[in-house]
């Protein structure tokens, strides 16, 4: 695969400059997701971004440099520390036909908006049939020693909402196609970014403009025969890790990257496991009511035929994401962990 | 119901010294009487079981709801509470229809996807579908006003909550950052005095509503709910600030809830000197009624008209409701997606994809 790794800044805290593609043409996660934002302001006028130190600062982790200069603060919109308002301005807006992107500086802080994002985005639809294109996107995850506050996956809360898609991607790639067709779709979408991929994970990206990612569409990023590793995000690059251990003892692993968490494709899933008999269901959510249980449900119910083994899981468990070094390290998959699931599922 | 409101609120030669043309004030009454009537009536129904689900009254608040309704244009937006039926009744939205949503019937403005007063004809009246979690349409009033400032269409947003919901983190967010943007809003506060049964000297430490106003850099407005014509004027105003660009205000409306705060709750909490002054000194209906009289605009027998009117707009969409049809037990999951096409082909709706 023409991925390759790079040095990463300080702890997630990318205040660097973004960067631009390489000579070779590669983009990192962030300048893919840039770039996806840029087109789509470029593209249609209604598009329009707000969300904290977006414009002068250029954001958090510096998604958005550059794009006041260009857009004006009337489309880059810096606003006040207000959650809950940021997505219900979103929801205004959108119903008068604008098409927001509201971006958090952490997944995180999606919390603090909750009640406009549970209850009036994921809802209004269904209720009343007015579109919402809303996106909201902000970096989740861990793995940068940013701790409890800075490191949440929170897909499963707001997957159980329902009524908004949710993409966790997990290539430069997949970040710009999926964040374009978000920001195209009529239904609210949330774009979970992967901080530890951000500055982490290059490759070659398309340049053109109209280069899409359907959304709700898993894709194989690895073929195999024996196992299937089901997962999305940063866990997508250790399944990879893994699977090469495992392919130097002989063990074929799929690797089976889910790109959208809701809704799941179940199609690309069961495929997979009609294939190989085994799966392990990795994800970086809470192993109690994260993505995975879902996965591992519908394995259970609709392939149950195929399988030659029981469904095993592995997530971190239902604690906050601690700082400390080796209790993060514990607390997150590691390479050794999925090598040690797979042999498990070999052994039936 | 589209209609084009004068602009002049002040008396004139034209009007007789009355702020609006008499026809004005005629369907200012009606909208009064069809809200006292409707309100009656439905909860009559409810008592007997014959209504299912839930009533809000909104009796005794009717010259706030009415008022403010009132004062917009039919391009502006309206962001009621479920107490604020009146407002969306007079904002243009057709009773029968509104009727047949508190019977769970697809002719309903939400098709049986909520019931009572959760109600919103977006793409018809321009009236937000409400929600319970309140102030939860205070950020959304401050979007479709944002919409409206980069348009420069000179439409405004107009939200109405409760004194209850000004204890709420977003009524605060909400009205700050309607100040920092100079948003055109119009944020309404329906003082009854009651949260369900929390009075106001429980719910915050200042005298008034209206003097949080100063602490966002807006004006605060103190009105009293049960004069219509204070309201509208008031309203109307404030409406009118925002169209010229000049950002928002806060109108507290101060009534009383004669009522519980929902058709279970007999409201003991309120106490009953209190009630009876309101009922008998401060009667919206009944006091706009003589007010009409007095002035010489309506006589006994335009009021029994307007009645009569009323009764059979009621009888009729109590009869439109019960003939109209359920909604079909399979399309429970239809419409989660704007894909899924439920909606298309609704009065207004668009649908589908970005492109149309």
């Amino acid at each position: 695969m023409a991925t390759q790794q790079v040095e990463a800044g300080a702890a997630g805290h990318g205040a660097e400059p973004r960067g631009k593609r390489g000579e070779d043409g590669q983009a990192t996660y962030l300048i893919a997701i840039a770039e996806a934002l840029w087109e789509e302001m470029e593209r249609d006028e209604r598009v329009f971004m707000l969300g904290e130190d977006i414009g002068v600062y250029g954001g958090a982790f510096k998604v958005t440099e550059g794009f006041i200069e260009r857009f004006g603060p009337e489309r880059v919109m810096d606003t006040p520390i207000a959650e809950e308002t940021i997505v219900g301005m979103s929801v205004g807006a959108a119903m008068e036909g604008l098409r927001p992107v509201a971006e958090f500086q952490y997944a995180d802080f999606m919390s603090s908006g909750f009640d406009e994002i549970t209850t009036v985005l994921s809802r209004y639809h269904y209720r009343a049939g007015v579109p919402l294109p809303v996106v909201l996107r902000g970096p989740s995850g861990g793995g940068v020693r940013a701790s409890s506050f800075h490191s949440i996956n929170p897909e499963p809360w707001y997957a159980y909402a329902g009524g908004i898609k949710i993409m966790c991607p997990a290539f430069p790639s997949d970040a710009k196609g999926l964040l374009k067709s978000a920001i195209r779709d009529d239904n609210p979408s949330m774009f979970l970014e992967h901080k530890w991929i951000y500055r982490r994970i290059k490759e070659q990206v398309s340049e053109d403009p109209e280069f899409l990612v359907p959304i709700g569409a898993a894709d194989v990023k690895r073929e195999g025969s024996d196992v299937s590793i089901i997962t999305y995000g940063a866990m997508v690059h250790k399944a990879l890790e893994a699977a090469e251990a495992l392919a130097q003892r002989g063990i074929s692993a799929e690797i089976v990257d889910l790109r959208t968490v809701y809704p799941l494709d179940e199609e690309t899933i069961l495929r997979s496991i009609e294939k190989t008999s085994r799966a392990l269901v990795l994800y970086e959510s809470y192993r109690f009511l994260g993505i995975g249980t879902e996965v591992a449900a519908v394995i259970a119910e609709k392939a149950f035929e195929h399988l030659d083994a029981p469904v095993v899981r592995l997530a971190p468990p239902n604690v906050p994401v601690p700082f400390s070094p080796p209790l993060e390290d514990a607390f997150l998959p590691q390479i050794a962990d999925i090598e040690a699931a797979v042999d498990r599922l070999a052994g039936w | 119901m589209r209609r084009t409101v004068a602009t002049k609120v002040e008396p004139d030669a034209e009007t007789a010294g009355r702020p609006l043309p008499d026809d004005r004030l005629k369907e200012i009454l009606y909208f009064l009487k069809l809200a006292r009537y409707f309100d009656e009536r439905m909860e009559a129904l409810y008592r007997q079981g014959r209504l299912p689900g839930a009533i809000y009254s909104g009796r005794g608040q009717e010259g706030t709801h009415v008022g403010v309704a009132y004062a917009l244009e039919a391009e502006d937006s309206l962001f009621p509470t479920h107490r604020d039926l009146t407002a969306q009744l007079t904002k243009g939205l057709e009773l029968k229809r509104v009727m047949a949503q508190f019977w769970g019937r697809i002719d309903g403005y939400l098709r049986g996807r909520d019931g009572n007063s959760h109600i919103g004809d977006w793409y018809g009246h321009r009236t937000y579908a409400v929600m319970s979690h309140l102030p939860i349409a205070y950020p959304v009033a401050c979007g479709a006003a944002l919409a409206y400032q980069r348009a420069g269409s000179g439409h405004v947003a107009l939200a109405i909550c409760g004194d209850g919901a000004t204890s709420n983190g977003r009524w605060h967010e909400a009205l700050n950052i309607s100040a920092v943007f100079r948003l055109p809003v119009v944020w309404v506060v329906n003082n009854n005095q009651f949260a369900y049964s929390t009075p106001n000297a429980k719910e915050f430490a200042v005298p008034t509503i209206a003097e949080r106003g100063a602490a966002y850099g807006i004006p605060g407005v103190r009105v009293d709910g049960t004069d219509v014509l204070e309201v509208y004027g008031v309203a109307r105003e404030a409406v009118e600030r925002a169209r010229r660009g000049d950002g928002p205000t806060l109108i507290e409306a101060v009534s009383l809830r004669w009522r519980g705060h929902a058709g279970h709750d007999p409201a003991k909490y309120v106490p009953r000197e209190l009630l009876e002054h309101y009922m008998l000194s401060k009667d919206p209906v009944k006091n706009f009624e003589r007010y009409l009289k007095d002035q010489g605009v309506v006589t006994d027998e335009d009021v029994a008209n307007i009645q009569a009117r009323v009764d059979r707009e009621f009888d009729e969409g109590h009869e439109y409701a019960l003939a109209s049809p359920f909604p079909e037990p399979g399309d429970v999951t239809k419409g989660w997606w704007v894909e899924d096409g439920y909606w298309v082909g609704e009065p207004g709706r668009a649908g589908g994809t970005e492109a149309s």
